[in-house]
């Protein structure tokens, strides 16, 4: 709290100004924006608008309507003497500001967006990769999920006999005590048995899984490379202990997995079957993410790469850098030499067959084919196939050297070069919905020339939305629009919080991601507008309990469940509300910056001074929202935060971790407040529900949707499509119902056949 | 080393270019003249017993005769040191052949556990660390003695199994230490950066090359991306190529490519293994090594000697087979010819930076987890020294008279400086350090 006497002080300072400029006002000329401009503005803001080093560097565009900027500029610009610039003068140079450079349609004028010439993003070049490879392993699949194939032994070994018995079991979570697996069988005695779980693991996100086996008994574990155990524990001396192994995996994907178990004579007996996903608390490895049915192994690259550019709000590939060539060289390496190690069964050939340099050379050609998305022509058949094979050396090292070669060469790299054939376009589909290479479809498709019309684009756009990976993509993608893609564990008080821990914290990640999922792909009409004014959520049953939900019966683990108040899906989720939250209360100015900028598509300029929220600095009997209203009372701030306010405020009846509330502080929540639209109007706020209806129905906030999963899409920005893209974009997705589903198609049709002309096809090499 | 080790070192050693982890490939700083002599030790293991009465000299004193078994290793005669009557006195759970096994270099009991023997009681794994375990880590705690790897742990038809019978190196209580059967992989952990960063050399050229022509095809504002890039495959060419890669002493040795690791090619296997340790010497990665062929209880099928019997099943038949014994002498006389190769290979190749061979600064200890197969006998284990690594008097056949074998692995650590007091069981270690100088 600022202390009374600059209060005062500022109070009287501003009497004297209006004083002030009554008295100038009359004796000047009035003056052009343009000269005003010039006058107060250039020194700080450059011509143009473009920034001054040192003084305001920032480039001075927005998406504030005019009305809007005049009040900005009369109440505080210049900074420091906003007296200098009111009335008309402040209007016209308004006007000035926003039509030569500040408004949307200027910044498009100024500076068209163009398609820049972009190379892999690194979620591209890891899927691709493993696709390349996998084309030759086969792909993997994941099968009914609900837990793991189980086979029962009467013996320490595994022999099978008629005792035998197979099941799926949910879990691996057993304390068998000093008895048998089997209690009810007399065959089995608790001296000696063995089991073998088999099946596949779903990962969910990309990253290091670690695997834990928990056992006083002989286990080993399996998972992805069968080849190898990534848990080796076959020897115990019958004393509890954990063992665990980490391994990486792309998620969205299934991977074998095999647990071997088996007990002699030690006193008692268990296993328990345990991992330790990313952004995840450790949990048994739930039946939701385990499928009896086998999947083939994929090639995971272990090689990380340092971050894409996401400063315009989506990963993209428009920037290379001494670090990225190198983790794209040691990545090539990596494949280089599991290729070369696992080179007979990829070629299908054998050590001592008389055709193994044949296979190789033709495994070589697919390989490079494959990864540069098109067939290579003589020229490049020579250069990258033929030439490796020219010297008398080991195939290994032919082999090795392609990969490499084809690995490093930009036309893996950069997977558009501008050739805009019907190889661009099943390129740009594959990146567009799966951030990987096109699969066999759909260069089938491109080598009949089957993919250069709207229809033919949009029928393997349809098609490729029923892959695992559209799903794991999209999820990418909602994960960054949410900002939760690289959140890790969300701290909480535990006395302010108590019953808040890792694994509720789980189950609401799992809850949001199922939300999502639920959405898209499960539920008829997949309604954008559901994602914003769903009235219940997935939630288990620990979930349901502590947020006071009720669930249906009878409908999976996390089954829908009604609240007794309002809720608006995602922006009432609770995993949402307690990321946007302090550690130990509400926070409406970060629900209400995300809202803003994630939301309805607005957009924020950084605050002009940091103010830390100190919560010690305000009087105990202070709600948050009239700490928050305190802290940003300046003219300044109250610029954008007449915006974020409402809207976090819109929220506190959600308390820090997002239960519903009714009181702080032993006063009824005020959630009312105006917030200003972005065409100027005021719009009266007083619930979650008002802000969902704001959100599904404000075109602003539809075309920043669009325009966000547009941009995560083509990994270019949408304006560089043309200006009526967009806003066709809306009324088409209107008119769908507002179908994501639609929509991502949509998307990734334009964006493919983005200056294709099937009557002019270019002939470029 | 995996890319996470990889990475990891870099950090460790606090610089970071491209060309380093290459650099990682090149021999340790340890070669400088003035440190003193490198010392090394290998153990050889070859399982299931042997036949005494073609095995051990009849004398003692340094006038003896090798028996058949040892014939091969004649040319060594007077720089091996024969121990008659050594015994592994470790007793409690598990059967001979595990405790034969884990308790060999360890001289310690094993944990009780879930694996069951032919008898006795089920074990876990050793209680303690093994000696060359010890050693490795007396060498790597000294800046003179320090090498990249410490120790190499070879093995030759060891099979995919982790239990007592698999396992002799202990990093320490319930630490087994897995032997590497497979030469390439073992090639590729000792050169295989070193590979990568040829092979990379070989086509960074071409890279540009390629960047080049594509750049030809596209819009001059986004050439710049390209040309941005080329620059840095030039800087990575420039970097890697400073790296000079006859910095090795001696190259790796050539191996033909596809020896499957299978029964029938444990002939070849064992001498790609025998190459890559000698070499691994030469470019000093470790002063010590094991090698171990198959495993206690190995059934291997030597064929090639023509012999279609499994070696475990051979080695419980009674002395008075005769067929058997004459398989199980040619069998211990094949695991000889292997010890006599490596023994050859470390005496002719020089030691780099010092005098004399290889040898002179290297002791092999060729032993086995058994006396005797048919009886499982723990005493009277085979333990023959070669080389004059650990300084003792050679050429010589000693009655050592029923000592415990913890005492032969103390004179060993105090041969290089590690004056231990005891090793592996306290009881077991009563007398010190054999003599043996």
């Amino acid at each position: 709290m600022r202390p009374l006497a600059e209060k005062l002080g500022q109070a009287f300072g501003l009497a004297t100004v209006l004083l002030l400029t009554k008295s100038t006002g009359l004796a000047k000329p009035e003056l052009s924006g343009d000269q005003v401009y010039s006058q107060l503005c250039v020194k700080c803001h450059g011509d143009q608008g473009k920034g001054v080093a040192n003084e305001h560097d920032e480039p001075l565009v927005g998406d504030w309507s005019i009305e809007k900027l005049t009040r900005v500029i009369i109440r505080t610009m210049p900074d420091d003497e906003p007296e200098q610039c009111v009335g008309n003068n402040a209007k016209r140079v308004a006007r000035y500001i926003y039509d030569t450079f500040y408004s949307p349609d200027a910044q498009m004028r100024n500076k068209p967006p163009r398609i820049e010439l972009a190379r892999l993003t690194n979620r591209q070049y890891l899927h691709s990769v493993a696709d390349l490879i996998g084309s030759f392993t086969g792909q993997s699949e994941f099968g009914q999920s609900g837990g793991l194939k189980a086979t029962y032994h009467n013996s320490r070994n595994h022999s099978r006999n008629k005792h035998s018995i197979e099941r799926t079991d949910t879990t691996v979570d057993f304390q068998y005590g000093s008895g048998t697996p089997v209690p009810d069988n007399k065959e089995y005695k608790a001296e000696e048995f063995s089991m073998r779980w088999s099946g596949s693991v779903f990962a969910e996100e990309t990253g290091d899984h670690e695997f834990i086996v928990t056992s006083e008994n002989g286990v080993r574990l399996w998972v992805n490379n069968m080849d190898l155990k990534l848990i080796e524990g076959w020897v115990s001396s019958g004393e509890l202990h954990e063992l665990n192994g980490t391994i990486r995996l792309i998620g969205g994907r299934a991977y074998p997995l095999r647990l071997d178990f088996f007990k002699y004579k030690s006193r008692s007996a268990s296993v328990k079957l345990e991992w330790h996903p990313p952004h995840r608390a450790r949990q048994v490895i739930p039946a939701r993410n385990l499928s009896p049915a086998s999947t083939r192994s994929t090639f995971v690259m272990r090689q990380p790469f340092p971050p894409d550019d996401s400063s315009a709000g989506y990963e993209r590939g428009s920037a290379v850098s001494k670090k990225w060539d190198e983790a794209a060289t040691f990545a090539a390496i990596e494949a280089a030499n599991w290729v070369a190690e696992h080179l007979d069964p990829l070629a299908d050939t054998s050590a001592k067959n008389k055709d193994r340099l044949i296979k190789t050379r033709e495994f070589s050609h697919q390989f490079a084919k494959r990864a540069f998305r098109r067939p290579l022509d003589a020229e490049q058949q020579r250069f990258f196939i033929d030439s490796r094979f020219a010297e008398r050396k080991p195939v290994t090292d032919s082999v090795k050297e392609v990969v490499l070669l084809t690995l490093k060469s930009p036309r893996f790299l950069y997977p558009d070069l501008g050739q805009a054939d019907d190889y661009s376009v099943a390129t740009r589909l594959s990146l567009g919905l799966w951030d990987s290479m096109p699969d066999d479809e759909l260069l089938r498709a491109a080598a009949a020339e089957r993919l250069n019309t709207p229809d033919e684009a949009r029928q393997q756009a349809l098609r490729m939305l029923r892959d695992p990976r559209s799903r794991a993509k999209l999820r990418n993608t909602f994960h960054h629009w949410l900002g939760i893609a690289h959140a890790e564990e969300i701290a909480k008080d535990t006395e302010q919080y108590p019953n808040y821990d890792k694994s509720l914290e789980a189950d609401l990640r799992t809850s949001l991601n199922i939300f999502l999922d639920n959405i898209v792909w499960e539920t008829a009409g997949a309604d954008f507008r559901k994602l914003l004014n769903s009235r219940h959520l997935p939630f288990n049953e620990r979930l349901a309990k502590f947020y006071g939900a009720e669930r249906v019966k009878n409908m999976g683990e996390f089954g829908p469940s009604f609240f007794d108040h309002e809720r608006a899906g995602l922006l009432t989720h609770p995993y949402l509300l307690a990321l946007y939250s302090y550690h130990n209360a509400t926070s409406p100015i970060h629900r209400g910056v995300f809202i803003t900028r994630h939301v309805l598509g607005r957009s924020l300029k950084p605050p002009p001074e940091a103010a830390v929220f100190k919560d010690e600095a305000f009087s105990l009997e202070m709600t948050m929202r009239e700490k928050v209203t305190e802290l940003t009372k300046a003219d300044a701030c109250m610029t954008c935060h007449e915006i974020i306010n409402p809207l976090g405020f819109a929220l506190e009846q959600f308390d820090g971790i997002g239960r519903l509330r009714e009181t702080e502080k032993g006063r009824p929540i005020n959630t009312i407040s105006d917030y200003l639209s972005a065409d100027g109007s005021a719009v009266r706020l007083t619930s979650a529900g008002d802000l969902a209806r704001l959100a599904t129905e404000s075109p602003s906030a539809q075309n920043g949707f669009i325009e966000m999963l547009f941009n995560q899409v083509a990994k270019q920005p949408v304006r560089a499509y043309g200006p009526g893209v967009l806003n066709r974009l809306r009324r088409d997705f209107a008119t769908s119902g507002f179908n994501l589903q639609f929509l991502l198609a949509e998307t990734a049709v334009i964006n493919a056949l983005n200056g294709i002309d099937p009557a002019k096809p270019i002939e470029r090499n | 080393m995996n890319p996470l080790a990889r990475r990891q070192f870099i950090r460790d050693i606090g610089v970071s270019t491209a060309a380093l982890p290459f650099i990682t490939g090149l021999p340790s700083l340890g070669l400088a003249a003035t440190t003193p002599r490198r010392q090394r030790l290998v153990v050889m293991f070859s399982p299931n017993g042997t036949i005494p009465k073609n095995f051990w000299p009849d004398a003692t004193g340094s006038d003896f005769e090798l028996k058949e078994i040892m014939k091969p290793l004649a040319p060594f005669r007077d720089r091996m040191l024969v121990l008659n009557g050594l015994n592994n006195k470790v007793r409690g759970d598990g059967d001979g052949h595990m405790r034969g096994m884990s308790c060999l270099l360890t001289g310690i009991e094993l944990f009780p556990g879930n694996i069951q023997g032919g008898s006795d009681t089920p074990a876990g794994w050793a209680k303690g660390i093994s000696i060359d375990q010890e050693i490795k880590n007396f060498f790597q705690s000294h800046e003179a003695s320090r090498t990249r790897f410490g120790s190499l742990e070879f093995g030759v038809g060891v099979s995919d199994r982790a239990d007592p019978w698999t396992r002799m190196s202990y990093a320490g209580p319930n630490r087994p230490v897995a032997p590497t059967d497979d030469p390439y992989q073992m090639y590729q952990k000792l050169y295989g950066q070193l590979r990568d960063r040829d092979s990379l050399l070989s086509i960074l050229d071409e890279v540009r090359d390629d960047l080049k022509r594509v750049s030809k095809k596209i819009s001059a504002e986004d050439r710049r991306l390209l040309e941005e890039h080329a620059g840095f495959v030039r800087q990575m060419e420039q970097e890697f190529g400073r790296v000079d890669s006859n910095a090795l002493v001696s190259n790796p040795p050539k191996f033909e490519a596809g020896i499957t690791n299978q029964n029938d090619n444990v002939p070849r296997l064992s001498r790609m293994q025998i190459d890559l340790m000698v070499n691994s010497f030469v470019n000093d990665f470790a002063r010590v090594g094991t090698l171990q062929y198959t495993k206690s209880v190995g059934q291997a099928r030597m064929n090639w000697l023509n012999i279609k019997d499994g070696h475990h099943g051979l080695s419980h038949e009674s002395d008075k087979n005769e067929d058997a014994v004459d398989k199980l002498t040619r069998i211990n006389k094949w695991f000889a010819g292997e010890l006599a190769y490596l023994a050859k290979r470390l005496a002719e190749t020089p030691e780099p930076g010092g005098s004399g061979s290889l040898l002179d600064n290297t002791t092999i200890l060729w032993t086995n987890e058994l006396g005797k197969g048919n009886s499982h006998t723990l005493r009277n284990i085979p333990f023959v020294l070669l080389g004059e690594g650990l300084g003792f008097k050679m050429g010589r056949s000693l009655d050592i008279k029923g000592a415990a074998h913890n005492r032969l692995h103390m004179a060993m650590a105090h041969a290089v400086g590690h004056h231990l007091q005891t090793f592996g069981n306290k009881k077991l270690s009563q007398g010190g350090p054999l003599s043996l100088a």
